[in-house]
């Protein structure tokens, strides 16, 4: 079992190591396109030379020097171009040279300064997941047989769609622990992403049932169990999951959503309003909530409260429909 | 039929056996039957191949290379008496020429006479009814009340109406009438709206579309070109014909209150949801919101997305396609029915008897049957006779290139077929023939009993192929009485007629929908089935408006067909 164990690990570290590796080729590709650019500009008076001088630094791999330059100059360079790709090269240098504060401030402040940036955010996602993958070797490497590497295993295997093995992951850490908080709930979340079997929901419920066991608090586990009575219309069972998930997390949109679904799917329409118009605070880009709370409106006879609904129903679906279309323009 | 799997089938009969099986004594009663050799355990319906029925007509889609949306929706069938002989014939609907496509020979509609002797003659070219566009399907209604029922043809392009003669021909009347419906019309039905005693005709129509509209869809990165979602074109306003009583009609849309909801509409049945007298209309819409037109004396308000049936219960439009409505558990109110394409099931909506709706699909295992396929024609029908109202559906997917696309979804699909056993709806198809396990690009769909037997029959139209002719072997297991009415002060197809009977313990009450499934028109007579009881102990018939008269009937024959004029004692 350790040897399959450590295999997992091995097959997650190498994956983060190829992003790595790309992070690496981005940010270097991005600050050669900076150089170029920058070199057809002006020379600056503020700190644009300064920042320039910086990038160069990077260029030449000498990181010690160069983020202190960058540091200073940044700010005070006019240039937007060269202000993001001077916060660029210090993003990379902080990642080569283990300064992850260095790194990490550089990426709040690029997005602070550029939050809508193209590279500016390819390149926050790429660090980010960076600094994952290190703090996830750093687990693997300190604590192996950890609940939380294998948790973090167990996760990976996950992602990959490899559900029995993340199973096992998951069921090693309950041997060793029976009792900590969320295996459970993954457990059940992994039977529900198989492919379905007539036994999938009774087998999923059982483990949201178990967590709720060592977690009384947990509302996600609830919700899925308020989730499975819905997709049954078992509707008293619903409403009873989706209260209790509701109670636990005021921020939770779609269990307010759920409970005001269900119990419009008993026509208690009156009920259903308070719950639906805290899902739709929450969520108003959902057209569901706005949906169902057009439906509760129109069961209690406030046909002018449930027109305005089916409005906002439309403009959100066509948000939506909106951003599909924006999307499927995007050049493959 | 000529595949091994046709041969398999134990019911397959020979011309020879059904010639052998024919008999004279049914004739004593009214309308003639045929009588079949008894197959009391076989499967529930047979296909009769087109080496015996005579009906080897094909539609021709005309797929081309620049995937007009049309190529793959069409097309419609039907079963009518055109010459009033008593024997269902039949109407089949093809493409043609139009903008996008010039076939390279000549194609036309057919319309196949019931030879009585379970054969069938095309005399689409005499009766005058071959068409004239891109076909897509038909209704059938006698909207003058001469008696004989004509043919409203929907068309890309142009819509035609043909009056029956009452001499075996038609004549086209469309300019006359005044209801060629430009642009692309789908499912029409014909129904009387205004309560005033004519039928008249509501057309669906799809979304704005022309050669020049032409979308291009698919993957880019490949060059790979797919049919469109309809998501891509634009919604359209459906018609509204209200009949003038002497021979040409009047665009109502826009006063009715039709014309105000943008449609993108395919399938199309009128029912009264609220019990008022007065008919209502669910209209299937694909990617937008289907309608639900209530009819509120004479004018409409679109009320589908409040009454529960216009979109999924997450708020989300799906893509309508076939509809039909009846009330399926006996609680008298009219339920709705819905077939939309895969990812999205089918809905099964059970009237709340307040103008709401509540989706049954998923309880009655609808829901997951349905998951991964995509319906256009279906009825709710009896197939066996036992008083109850089952489930008959035909599928195949929009998009011929489906296939390894999306996990579990085909471009051709098998039938379902659900029985309903009084506390459910059960998925019967496995028992059903050799026909449900046989995948096609099912389209329109028509029921009528072309044999007389008193067991409701299936056509089904295929999408670039030839129709499949189902005999229905299970409803002469069980005993039964046909009814066809003849509306006087009522309009002449009784559509709203309501019927209720008893047979022993058995107690049902049925209305005569207009229209329902995909493109398609059916057999106007209604069949009441009571098991194996042997006698149906009375009948009332409340004929619609302006009547809304009840007339009762008792001492009734069963096991044949009987036809009842309204404000005539008796029956003939």
């Amino acid at each position: 079992m350790r040897q399959a164990s450590t295999l997992a690990c091995l097959i997650f570290m190498s994956r983060f190591m190829n992003r790595f590796l790309l992070l690496a080729l981005t940010l270097g590709i991005l600050a050669g396109s900076g150089r170029a650019q920058s070199g057809t500009r002006a020379a600056a008076t503020d700190g644009s030379s300064a920042a320039q001088r910086g990038i160069g630094l990077v260029d030449e791999g000498r990181c010690q020097e160069a983020l202190p330059v960058l540091k200073k100059a940044t700010p005070l360079t006019s240039d937007k171009q060269l202000k993001i790709k001077a916060g660029l090269a210090m993003v990379r240098c902080g990642l080569q040279s283990n300064q992850t504060e260095a790194a990490v401030n550089a990426l709040l402040w690029l997005n602070r300064e550029f939050p809508t940036d193209p590279d500016v955010l390819y390149v926050t996602t790429h660090a980010f997941s960076d600094l994952s993958t290190r703090a996830a070797l750093q687990l693997a490497t300190s604590a192996p047989l950890s609940t939380q590497a294998r948790e973090l295993n167990a996760e990976s295997l996950e992602s990959q769609g490899k559900w029995d093995e993340a199973a096992a992951q998951y069921n090693l850490i309950l041997k060793q622990q029976p009792d900590v908080q969320g295996i459970h709930y993954r457990l059940g979340r992994i039977i529900l992403s198989k492919p379905a079997t007539p036994t999938t929901a009774d087998e999923a419920r059982s483990e949201f049932q178990a967590e709720l066991r060592i977690n009384p608090h947990n509302a996600g586990a609830e919700y899925v169990l308020g989730e499975l009575s819905r997709q049954a219309q078992q509707w008293e069972d619903a409403i009873e999951h989706f209260s209790r998930a509701a109670s636990l997390d005021a921020s939770f949109a779609d269990a307010f959503l759920g409970l005001g679904f269900a119990l419009n799917s008993v026509s208690r329409y009156a009920e259903a309003i308070p719950p639906l118009q805290r899902g739709v605070k929450l969520q108003p880009e959902n057209p569901t909530g706005h949906y169902q709370l057009a439906v509760a409106y129109n069961g209690v006879g406030r046909k002018e409260d449930a027109k305005l609904e089916v409005r906002l129903q439309k403009e959100a679906e066509e948000k939506i429909e909106q951003a599909r279309q924006k999307a499927s323009e995007v050049p493959q | 039929m000529n595949g091994p799997e046709d041969q398999q089938l134990p019911n397959a009969f020979s011309r020879r056996a059904f010639l052998q099986a024919l008999t004279g004594a049914a004739a004593t009663y009214g309308i003639p039957r045929l009588a079949f050799p008894a197959d009391e355990q076989g499967p529930f319906f047979s296909e009769i191949p087109p080496s015996i029925s005579g009906i080897t007509w094909a539609h021709v889609n005309g797929r081309s290379a620049d995937m007009y949306l049309p190529e793959t929706t069409g097309a419609g069938c039907g079963f009518l008496d055109y010459d009033n002989d008593g024997w269902m014939d039949i109407y089949l609907v093809n493409s043609g020429p139009c903008d996008f496509y010039t076939p390279p020979s000549r194609l036309r509609n057919a319309l196949y006479h019931n030879n009585r002797d379970g054969t069938f003659t095309d005399v689409g070219e005499k009766a005058g009814v071959t068409g004239s566009g891109y076909g897509q399907g038909i209704a059938v209604g006698d909207y003058d009340g001469d008696g004989f029922p004509d043919i409203y043809l929907t068309q890309y392009g142009r819509s035609v109406l043909y009056h029956n003669n009452g001499d075996g021909t038609f004549t086209d009347v469309t300019e006359r009438a005044g209801i060629a419906a430009p642009g692309w019309a789908t499912s029409a039905v014909w129904f009387d709206y205004d309560n005033d005693g004519q039928l008249d005709l509501f057309v669906c129509r799809f979304v704005d579309f022309s050669k020049a509209k032409n979308k291009w869809c698919g993957n880019r990165l490949t060059n790979e070109r797919s049919y469109c979602i309809p998501r891509v074109y634009e919604p359209m306003p459906c018609w509204l014909f209200h009949n003038n009583g002497n021979g040409t009609f009047t665009d109502v849309s826009k006063e009715s209150g039709i014309a105000e909801s943008l449609a993108k509409a395919w399938g199309v049945v009128a029912c009264d949801i609220n019990n008022d007298g007065w008919m209502d209309l669910f209209v299937a819409s694909d990617t937008v919101p289907n309608f639900l037109f209530v009819n509120h004396k004479g004018k409409f308000e679109e009320n589908g997305v409040l009454a529960g049936v216009g979109y999924s219960a997450y708020g989300r439009a799906r893509s309508g396609m076939g509809v039909d409505a009846a009330d399926y558990d006996q609680d008298g109110w009219t339920d709705l029915f819905v077939a939309n394409v895969d990812q999205e099931m089918f809905s099964l909506y059970h009237n709340n008897k307040n103008e709401t709706f509540s989706d049954a699909a998923v309880p009655t295992g609808i829901g997951s049957a349905t998951k991964l396929m995509s319906g256009w024609g279906l009825k709710f029908f009896d197939y066996d006779n036992d008083g109850d109202f089952d489930l008959l559906l035909c599928n195949g997917h929009p998009d011929d290139k489906i296939d390894g696309r999306v996990d579990g979804v085909k471009y051709l699909e098998p039938m379902l077929l659900y029985r309903n056993t009084g506390k459910g709806m059960k998925n019967v198809s496995e028992q059903g023939g050799a026909i449900f396990s046989r995948p096609m690009a099912g389209r329109g769909m028509a029921i009528g009993d072309f044999d007389n037997d008193g067991a409701v029959d299936v056509l089904v139209a295929i999408n670039n192929g030839t129709p499949v002719l189902l005999r229905n072997n299970a409803g002469r297991r069980n005993n039964w009485l046909g009814v066809k009415l003849v509306g006087k002060k009522s309009n002449p197809d009784a559509v709203g007629a309501r019927l209720s009977y008893q047979a022993g313990d058995l107690k049902r009450s049925r209305m005569k929908v207009g229209g329902g499934s995909y493109l398609s028109a059916h057999d106007p007579r209604m069949v009441l089935g009571i098991g194996k009881r042997e006698k149906a102990d009375w009948l009332e018939v409340k004929w619609p408006l302006p009547s809304g008269t009840t007339q009762r009937f008792t001492g009734l024959p069963i096991n044949r067909y009987i036809t009842i004029v309204e404000g005539k004692e008796g029956w003939s």
